[in-house]
């Protein structure tokens, strides 16, 4: 009896799904197939699927968190129709949420939400509509269905096996039961990877098939990669490994992805614009907001590497101005000096800057500067006579008056 | 050891022991003081219920189902006014929001939903109680507020009290019986089949307060059907203020 439970166990693990190996030669991403219209969802599980996502939509579209600008969104908007053709991206609801991580996703029933921190990265159409795409490219495959489906035959296969092993009770079919799980959980996310790959190549297909350059995909991972790179560096870490493959890891490593997704794009294609200006442009009224938010998250490498690589296109007021906030949010009294220097930068590239001024005031006074911060501190109550920190900012004048 | 294993392995398998449910089932409260007499002819805001009703496949995983959510719903919302009408309130529905007044309306339902999980997890059930609550338990407090701001939700100042309601079904699967039988016959270990969640509170319009919470982790009636909608609301009512009635009806078989 025992031997039977264990030789069905073993049969189970043998008889596993094993999914393709990744493609070791890519050619450019072919054009996806003409979109086949409206999509309604089928079958109980789709059906259940949209439903829950219905009511999270419901939710997400009251929350403090979507961004309402107008502007803003008919851009990113604009941009995944650029991308994706206007005959698919017409039925998208879109949600740009304001939160400072590099991420977007796109759920069953067709919601899009894209962080304000993927628009900080990005630098041009080109960069966010890869993105997007990819996004785009989970959603008409119905990616989350075959995750959901794939996850449950999983469980289902585990639990049956987890009865079976306490039944027989031997030695050898819990061994069997431990190759089991390691296998269907393995299984599960090398699932998830592909998936990934997958939405890689329709979203490659859907740009090689429009006017933005493909090849901007690439260095949109190459750009998060040195991102990752500096972050660790500014923590004194070894630098992370960026080709290796880890048993859970939900998407291919970054490493991988650079490489296969400069192959996808269509050789052809070097030639045309990405619109980084149009970019530049678009993201001008919130690029200080989402800088702020991008200093507060306390990850110094990453924000250092962000600004510095805003700036080269020129430095701004604002760009110094997030600088100095970043060294002085440090503040160890080496940062100060340094934040000082920011802030004076940005005083003297746009005088009128009330938050650089302030800034300048409070970085010169915790370096001993005290008559020129105050000077600072007091042009900063001139600019900003309501600033709500303004009654303590007149006290700290007060007191250095006193001295 | 044999047996250690066996748990172990269940226990990673994420298949819940019948067991360990058993001791925290069900648990109600009211704010000290308050009463709400039968037939007051109070107000009551119901705040758009969160139901969701689904399958619980073989390994435990919630498959949602659409059509039984859309049923559970008409059939709570049907049940939920002919139980306040009986109990001499009026109920009222929320008013659909929109802009800022449904930005609230969200706000004010999540923020119901963490007091309600944290009245559930730290003044409720044994296992994470905080010692000022196990206090507040044998002197009979029960002090928790949403704050005044609920004045702002949309549809608060034609009522006095506002109901909200939290629900999950998971009914258990076919493979998820089998494998519950035949987990019993085999190792004789107890596999949980179904889930069935719920929880209502009442809150002050006027000052916020929580004035009473019903929490329960198995209830009966059969949402997806009319009558079953009707007895799960009287246990999700069951001993709400001034259903004196209600609670005599629900303790005989």
């Amino acid at each position: 009896m025992n031997k039977l439970f264990a030789a069905l166990i073993a049969t189970a693990f043998v008889s596993l799904p094993v999914s393709a190996a990744p493609k070791t030669k890519v050619v450019a991403a072919p054009t996806p197939a003409p979109y086949s219209g409206v999509y309604q969802p089928q079958g109980v599980d789709e059906i259940g699927l949209w439903r829950e996502d219905d009511e999270r939509e419901r939710a997400l579209s009251n929350s403090p968190l979507v961004i309402r600008d107008e502007a803003l969104n008919a851009y990113v908007k604009s941009v995944l129709c650029k991308t994706v053709g206007s005959d698919r991206c017409d039925k998208v609801r879109l949600y740009i949420l304001r939160v400072p991580l590099f991420n977007a996703s796109m759920s069953p029933n067709g919601t899009m939400r894209v962080f304000s921190g993927l628009l900080l990265r990005t630098r041009s159409e080109a960069e966010l509509g890869a993105v997007l795409g990819h996004e785009f490219g989970h959603f008409e495959n119905r990616h989350t269905l075959q995750q959901f489906k794939s996850a449950r035959s999983g469980t289902d296969l585990l639990s049956w096996a987890a009865v079976l092993a306490s039944m027989s009770g031997t030695q050898q079919s819990y061994q069997n039961f431990d190759s089991i799980r390691l296998s269907v959980y393995g299984g599960l996310a090398r699932f998830g990877r592909n998936q990934e790959r997958e939405a890689d190549l329709l979203g490659l297909g859907y740009l090689n098939n429009s006017q933005l350059r493909p090849h901007a995909a690439s260095r949109v991972w190459r750009n998060l990669i040195l991102e990752v790179e500096a972050s660790s560096a500014a923590r004194g870490l070894s630098k992370p490994n960026f080709n290796g493959v880890s048993f859970f890891a939900s998407h291919p490593p970054d490493g991988e992805r650079v490489n296969y997704l400069y192959a996808l794009a269509a050789p052809d294609s070097e030639g045309r614009e990405e619109g980084a200006d149009l970019h530049q442009e678009a993201l001008k009224p919130w690029v200080t907001a989402f800088l702020d938010d991008q200093v507060s998250l306390n990850d110094f490498g990453a924000s250092e590497f962000l600004i510095n690589s805003l700036a080269e296109n020129g430095w701004t007021a604002d760009l110094w101005r997030a600088r100095g906030d970043l060294f002085r949010a440090r503040g160890n009294p080496r940062d100060l000096m340094n934040a000082a220097d920011f802030y004076a930068k940005s005083v003297a590239l746009n005088p009128e800057l009330a938050e650089a001024n302030r800034g300048l005031g409070l970085s010169l006074i915790k370096t001993g500067r005290m008559a020129e911060g105050r000077a600072a501190l007091e042009r900063y109550l001139q600019l900003q006579p309501t600033a709500s920190d303004a009654s303590m900012i007149a006290m700290t004048i007060a007191s250095m008056g006193g001295k | 050891m044999r047996s250690i294993k066996r748990w172990a392995v269940l226990c990673v398998c994420g298949i819940g022991l019948a067991t360990n449910s058993a001791a925290a089932q069900e648990r109600t409260a009211i704010k000290q003081g308050f009463e709400l007499p039968t037939n007051s002819g109070k107000k009551i805001l119901i705040i758009r219920p969160k139901v969701s009703v689904g399958e619980q496949s073989t390994g435990g995983l919630f498959e949602p189902n659409a059509d039984w959510t859309d049923n559970a719903r008409k059939n709570i919302d049907t049940a939920l006014v002919k139980k306040q009408g009986s109990l001499g309130n009026t109920v009222v529905i929320s008013p659909e929001a929109y802009g800022d007044q449904a930005l609230i309306a969200e706000e004010y339902t999540n923020l119901f939903g963490a007091v309600a999980g944290a009245v559930v997890n730290y003044q409720f059930f044994v296992g994470n109680r905080l010692p000022t609550k196990k206090r507040d338990n044998k002197a009979g407090v029960f002090d928790w507020s949403l704050g005044e701001g609920v004045r702002n939700i949309p549809g608060a100042q034609g009522a006095d009290y506002a109901l909200f309601i939290y629900n999950k079904d998971a009914y258990g699967s076919t493979g998820r019986k089998l494998l519950q039988i035949a987990a019993a016959l085999g190792p004789g270990l107890a596999v949980k089949s179904g889930e069935h969640l719920g929880y209502a509170g009442l809150v002050d319009l006027k000052t916020g307060e929580l004035l009473w919470l019903n929490a329960d982790a198995a209830m009966g009636g059969d949402v997806r059907e009319a009558d079953g909608a009707e007895k799960r609301v009287g246990q999700l009512l069951e001993e709400f203020p001034g259903s004196v009635e209600a609670i005599e009806k629900a303790k005989q078989p």
